[in-house]
């Protein structure tokens, strides 16, 4: 199979994980206590109000009309109406979507590039202070839970030394993009970003660092100890080049698919820092409908959510057939 | 299978390893902790002493600025003076905004943190592994569909799909009285123990999909066994091979991918408990949410003390789950400690 074919196939498998994703979305209705109605209009709408959602969402319709219109809104872009907030979903959802993305691929750069030089010096210096530094730093990443590790930045950050806003997001990392070429001052507009997306990026990320450091640092053992390390070093080749030319190469590929798989964690890990930090993001979004009942949002967010997790994993897929033709095979 | 061989691996890899001494030692402690907290929590954990709130812990005094409204002359004045709060030798951990004891506080709390962690581990253990057995046992199209299914559950991330679902199912708790209380052994101590028991089944329903994939894995690579193929000629129903030949060897990773999930689990209800969503106020997770708002006006061991807790006994587990993967199997990876 041809690399394009693989990702082609790979492709429709996550267009068939996404419709999965919809229908469970389409059955949370049912599962709402009260009836389906209830989803949707506030609580204290009137009997007309009722009606007139009822027959709006085609709620007198047989099942499976309703699942079809529900996906064909769906393509059309429609996620339906926030009775609660009188908004469209789409809207209100691709507007919080930013948030949680620059969030979230801020936490996961700082993490990996932090964490796999760390887990190689962890590897290749065994049982040295740096390595048990390492290990030690990488246990208690894995351990800690991510709000309370937000709320003691908070605590020694903004409150002790007075250096981190600890609420809201400030300006977004468009607005320092744009400063480089406009008129706006580019140090101070990186500043006013650094000021709020530093501690919920270390609250979110630790963990991944964590990860990856023991991930890589174990991968970096299996490898350093194979038969074509030696070789190489038989060959007369320089340390450096074996150990991050091959043994590093190899040791990423079963990283990238924990790190696939571990997506849905940062996304999870992402809706609470979202809510120590009042970062508008999706999360906030998510705890929020919950807690006003507002069902049409919570469908449209998890949607998005699981989308986005297929999209990813879609994209860590090809890059790992990239990396290693031999899964194209599989 | 538990052979001779894997308790003579099990010894010497913990000889050999102090990290897996440190994590018995704390899951031992933990253990106990939670089992006998009515005896070794020095106050009742609910008990609201509005006169002694927010006193630090030992070793610690904090200054704040009390304003008090006074009558002076007649006129109503309002006086702001400061004044020195001393630890009181009773709560050694100080105590939070109500007056609760912080120390029986976080004593109570293992139970929380434990009880969901156990039992949401074996629901999702009870719900994934013979589905996981199953389809990689009869592969083809049961196989297609669970696998299928998975990865649909594995889109929602454990925390947003539990959160969901608890906002739509409600919190519900049921109540289990305390045997020690019961039986006069602790007379002042609460009746019962708060358990969040939809938390425990939403816990269990969003991580069965772990160990699916870890059983499905094994019953595969079992499938093809000789002893299997051989029970299969004899004539034994598939039941019968899976739940006598293929379980039993398909048992080691399934226990270290549990002691795994008991932390990740621990993780998930602190969390769960941190945003309101569980049926139980008496949880380390919930604390740290009521001592966030006292961070800023200098009561700082209401929200760090419970996250210590929370760390340190994710670390024991953690610590154990090494110790059980070194020993019994050294081919398996780290993959499903997902929170």
């Amino acid at each position: 199979m041809s690399f394009g074919r693989f990702v082609l196939k790979r492709s429709l498998q996550g267009l068939g994980v996404v419709w999965g994703v919809v229908t469970v979305v389409f059955a949370l209705r049912f599962v709402t206590p009260g009836s389906a109605i209830n989803a949707v209009a506030p609580l204290d709408a009137s009997q007309e109000t009722r009606q007139a959602i009822a027959a709006e969402l085609g709620l007198d319709q047989p099942l499976y009309v309703q699942y079809g219109q529900y996906i064909f809104d769906l393509l059309r872009g429609d996620m339906g109406f926030s009775y609660i907030r009188g908004q469209e979903v789409v809207g209100l959802v691709f507007a919080r979507l930013p948030a949680t993305v620059e969030l979230a691929l801020a936490a996961s750069v700082v993490a990996i590039a932090l964490s796999i030089p760390l887990g190689v010096l962890s590897a290749t210096r065994r049982n040295q202070p740096v390595d048990y530094g390492a290990t030690l730093f990488s246990l208690g990443g894995i351990s800690t839970p991510n709000f309370w590790l937000g709320i003691m930045l908070i605590l020694v950050f903004a409150v002790e030394f007075d250096v981190f806003n600890t609420s809201g997001r400030g300006v977004d990392v468009g607005d320092v993009a744009v400063s480089i070429v406009g008129s706006d001052p580019f140090v101070g507009t990186l500043l006013a970003w650094l000021a709020y997306i530093t501690l919920p990026a270390i609250a979110l990320g630790t963990y991944f660092m964590a990860l990856i450091t023991r991930l890589t640092r174990s991968g970096m053992l299996d490898e350093l100890g194979k038969g074509y390390v030696q070789a190489a070093r038989a060959k007369g080749l320089p340390n450096t080049l074996v150990r991050y030319k091959h043994a590093l190469r190899n040791t990423l590929i079963p990283v990238i698919t924990v790190l696939g798989l571990q997506l849905g964690t940062l996304i999870g890990g992402a809706v609470i820092t979202e809510a120590v930090f009042s970062w508008p993001g999706l999360g906030t979004l998510v705890i929020d409908s919950i807690n006003r009942r507002d069902w049409p949002v919570l469908q449209g967010s998890l949607i998005v959510i699981g989308t986005s997790f297929v999209l990813v994993n879609v994209l860590v897929d090809a890059v790992y057939a990239y990396l290693d033709p031999q899964v194209v095979n599989d | 299978m538990v052979s001779a061989r894997v308790i003579r691996n099990l010894k010497k890899e913990f000889r050999n390893s102090a990290l897996a001494k440190i994590g018995l030692l704390l899951v031992v402690g933990i253990l106990f902790t939670a089992a006998f907290a009515p005896f070794i929590a020095p106050h009742d954990p609910t008990e609201q002493q509005l006169d002694q709130s927010e006193l630090p812990p030992l070793g610690f005094s904090e200054t704040t600025e009390r304003t008090t409204s006074q009558m002076v002359e007649g006129e109503i004045q309002t006086v702001t003076e400061t004044v020195e709060i001393t630890p009181d030798a009773a709560h050694p951990l100080g105590t939070d905004s109500l007056g609760r004891d912080m120390l029986s506080r976080i004593i109570y709390g293992a139970r929380t943190s434990l009880v969901v962690g156990v039992l949401g581990t074996l629901l999702a253990a009870f719900v994934g592994v013979p589905v996981g057995l199953f389809a990689g046992y009869h592969r083809g199209n049961v196989d297609d569909v669970l696998m299928r299914i998975a990865d649909v559950s594995l889109a929602f991330p454990s925390l947003v799909l539990a959160v969901a679902l608890i906002g739509l199912w409600g919190r519900a708790a049921v109540n289990i009285p305390d045997p020690f209380v019961v039986a006069g052994l602790a007379p002042e101590m609460p009746e019962s123990f708060v358990l969040p028991i939809t938390v425990v089944i939403v816990v269990g329903l969003v991580n069965w999909v772990w160990f699916a994939r870890v059983a499905r894995g094994e019953a595969l690579s079992l499938r093809s066994q000789e002893y299997v193929k051989a029970s299969r000629a004899l004539g034994a129903d598939d039941t019968s091979i899976i739940w006598n030949h293929v379980l039993p060897n398909a048992i080691t990773p399934i226990i270290v991918l549990a002691t795994v999930q008991v932390a990740a689990i621990i993780l998930l209800e602190s969390s769960l408990s941190f945003l309101g969503f569980s049926g139980t106020t008496l949880s380390w997770g919930f604390d740290i949410a009521q001592g966030r708002d006292y961070i800023s006006s200098g009561q700082w061991w209401i929200a760090s003390l419970p996250g210590l807790a929370i760390m340190f006994s994710v670390i024991g587990i953690n610590l154990l789950g090494d110790w059980l993967r070194d020993s019994l199997d050294p081919g398996i990876e780290g993959e499903g400690g997902a929170a």
